[in-house]
């Protein structure tokens, strides 16, 4: 794990802040992938591994609940962001019972955006490093 | 029937102590904070139904708190407790999403029965 | 035009009926065949004109009752969905405003890593940029204190000891009262049955009455409290003050946001229509009766249980 670009799939319908979040993420020494939907961005996670999954809550079509049950599903390993408007209660229910993944409340600086990757990383060294004990 | 699980934030400390030890003793799973600051990072790594918070404290004051937990942690209920009663501040209180606003000396039955109607709007809301 | 005309037709034809009889009792008399029936005939249309008169004055008061209640509904109706509209444009903006965030701050890291040119005033420029990212923070406040205020709005319905909650908020008010010459009578109703409505949001509509009346009394006064509960289980609560009381003209838009009559820069004019969403979303209705110079009566209403909303 050392030495390896952690890789990020950001996950949003609304292009330029995809594509410049994107380029900002970049530039801090993140691998980023991008997709423009839930359906998309599992599409994206069958093709390549990704570490940490940052997903707006609101989507059309899927919508980022939806996508967040999916991938966890599929990929467990995998740390998810959520990215939403108001920590309104609803969206609050079901993350904390889809496995408590961290939320971040929209508009945020890229500090606090990396900030959060960087303990969903830890979290997810953490975990692969319990696993690995006998 | 799950305990409850409370949370006194109070920079007086005799009070804090007297109060959380009178909560658990009547059954309750209390515990206390001396600031804002320790109460927020204390509900970062343990769930709580109930937060009571006095409203004047140095530092962070108990409205700020008080905004912070209902941003963070929508479904935690927050009673306010307030030493010397500013009907302004229990206006605001009441707006920013608190459960109740008590006045101190608080007696303990009045502050149990409060604690548990706010629980129990918690279990209402989640359901 | 045609509105006159109908009220009109309305209105004046139903006199007919009895304006033909009397003129036909008149002629029956002219003519001499029998007083008695003329006059029967006379005296049946002066009946009827009188049934007629007040039939059409309770149709009218009707009307009139009728169209005050729309403008009631209206405006509660209005003030209700202000909820949605609130979540709605404050999610819709938040969108916007992450990406001008974004490009903002992808300005910065361009700006930060261009090498020094000639004629290019490059921390003026990443001044600048930053106070972007600082205003859309604030935009960001702004959003979050209006999503919170919408979702406020969603009511939670528990058993309510009313007279009990109402106490509660009184006795706040008279640590606030006491020895400013205010005195604060209670009128409660013992015993009455437990309410479902919502705490918080009925301690808020009692905290900012209960202030109001205290902020309404200029040196000497008495607030009163009251609380009655009607046969079918609805629980009345009325805050009555002797203060300065509100101006006729002002009563119609006492409920609407942002009204205030506060002259010195006090109050938002926030609170009496927060009351008014919260009261109505409890399924209940507030009103206020007002004598200028006397003295404000504002009443909370609320039903025993919340009717199941659509």
């Amino acid at each position: 794990m050392e030495g390896e670009m952690p890789k990020v799939l950001l996950v949003d319908d609304e292009e330029r802040f995809r594509v410049t979040t994107a380029r900002l993420l970049g530039v801090r020494g993140f691998q980023v992938g991008t997709a423009e939907s839930g359906v998309e961005a599992l599409e994206e996670l069958e093709r390549n591994p990704y570490d940490v999954v940052v997903l707006d809550v609101k989507m059309p079509g899927m919508s980022g609940i939806e996508a967040l049950a999916e991938i966890k599903r599929r990929q467990p390993q995998v740390e998810v962001l959520i990215l939403t408007g108001h920590a309104s209660v609803d969206a609050a229910v079901e993350i904390m019972r889809l496995g408590g993944c961290e939320y971040l409340l929209k508009p945020c600086s890229m500090d606090e955006l990396v900030e959060k990757i960087e303990r969903a990383l830890e979290r997810k060294a953490m975990k692969e490093g319990s696993e690995e004990k006998p | 029937m799950d305990l409850v699980r409370i949370l006194v934030v109070d920079d007086e400390e005799d009070f804090l102590e007297t109060l959380v030890n009178r909560l658990n003793r009547r059954g309750m799973s209390a515990q206390g904070a001396l600031s804002g600051r320790e109460a927020l990072k204390m509900m970062e790594e343990k769930e709580f139904d109930v937060v009571v918070l006095d409203v004047r404290m140095p530092g962070m004051d108990g409205l700020e708190v008080l905004r912070e937990v209902k941003n963070r942690w929508p479904f935690v209920e927050v009673i306010l407790l307030t030493g010397h009663g500013s009907v302004e501040s229990g206006i605001e209180g009441m707006r920013l999403g608190a459960f109740d606003y008590v006045m101190k000396p608080a007696d303990l039955e009045v502050l149990i029965e409060k604690i548990q109607q706010a629980r129990e709007r918690k279990i209402l809301r989640e359901s | 035009m045609l509105k006159s005309t109908i009220e009109l037709a309305r209105y004046g034809i139903p006199w007919l009926g009895p304006a033909m009889a009397f003129l036909g009792g008149l002629a029956l008399l002219a003519e001499g065949k029998g007083q008695w029936p003329a006059i029967a005939v006379i005296f049946g249309s002066v009946l009827s004109a009188g049934g007629i008169y007040s039939l059409l004055r309770s149709l009218r008061k009707g009307e009139k009752e009728r169209a005050l209640l729309d403008v009631r509904m209206l405006q509660s109706h209005k003030l209700a969905s202000l909820g949605e509209l609130t979540a709605g444009i404050a999610h819709e903006i938040n969108n916007p405003l992450a990406i001008i965030g974004r490009e903002a701050e992808w300005l910065e890291h361009l700006l930060s890593t261009m090498p020094p040119a000639e004629g290019v005033p490059r921390k003026e420029l990443l001044e600048s940029v930053r106070e972007v990212g600082v205003q859309v923070n604030r935009c960001r406040e702004i959003t979050q204190n209006l999503l919170s205020f919408a979702r406020k709005m969603e009511p939670i319905f528990q058993k309510v000891d009313v007279n009990r909650l109402v106490e509660d908020m009184v006795k706040l008010v008279e640590t606030e009262t006491q020895g400013k010459g205010i005195e604060i009578v209670r009128d409660y109703q013992q015993p009455m049955e437990p309410i479902m409505t919502d705490p918080p949001g009925l301690r808020q509509v009692m905290l900012n009455l209960l202030n109001n009346a205290r902020q309404a009394i200029e040196g000497r006064g008495q607030i009163t409290i009251r609380t009655r509960a009607l046969e079918d289980g609805r629980v009345q609560i009325a805050v009555e003050d002797t203060g300065c009381g509100i101006p006729r003209e002002h009563l119609p838009r006492i409920f609407d946001p942002f009204f205030t009559t506060k002259a010195h820069g006090k109050g938002t004019g926030l609170g009496l229509s927060i009351c008014h969403g919260i009261v109505d979303r409890l399924g209940g209705r507030i009103w206020v009766r007002s004598e200028p110079g006397l003295g404000s009566t504002f009443v909370v209403e609320l039903p025993a249980k919340p009717k199941r909303a659509s």
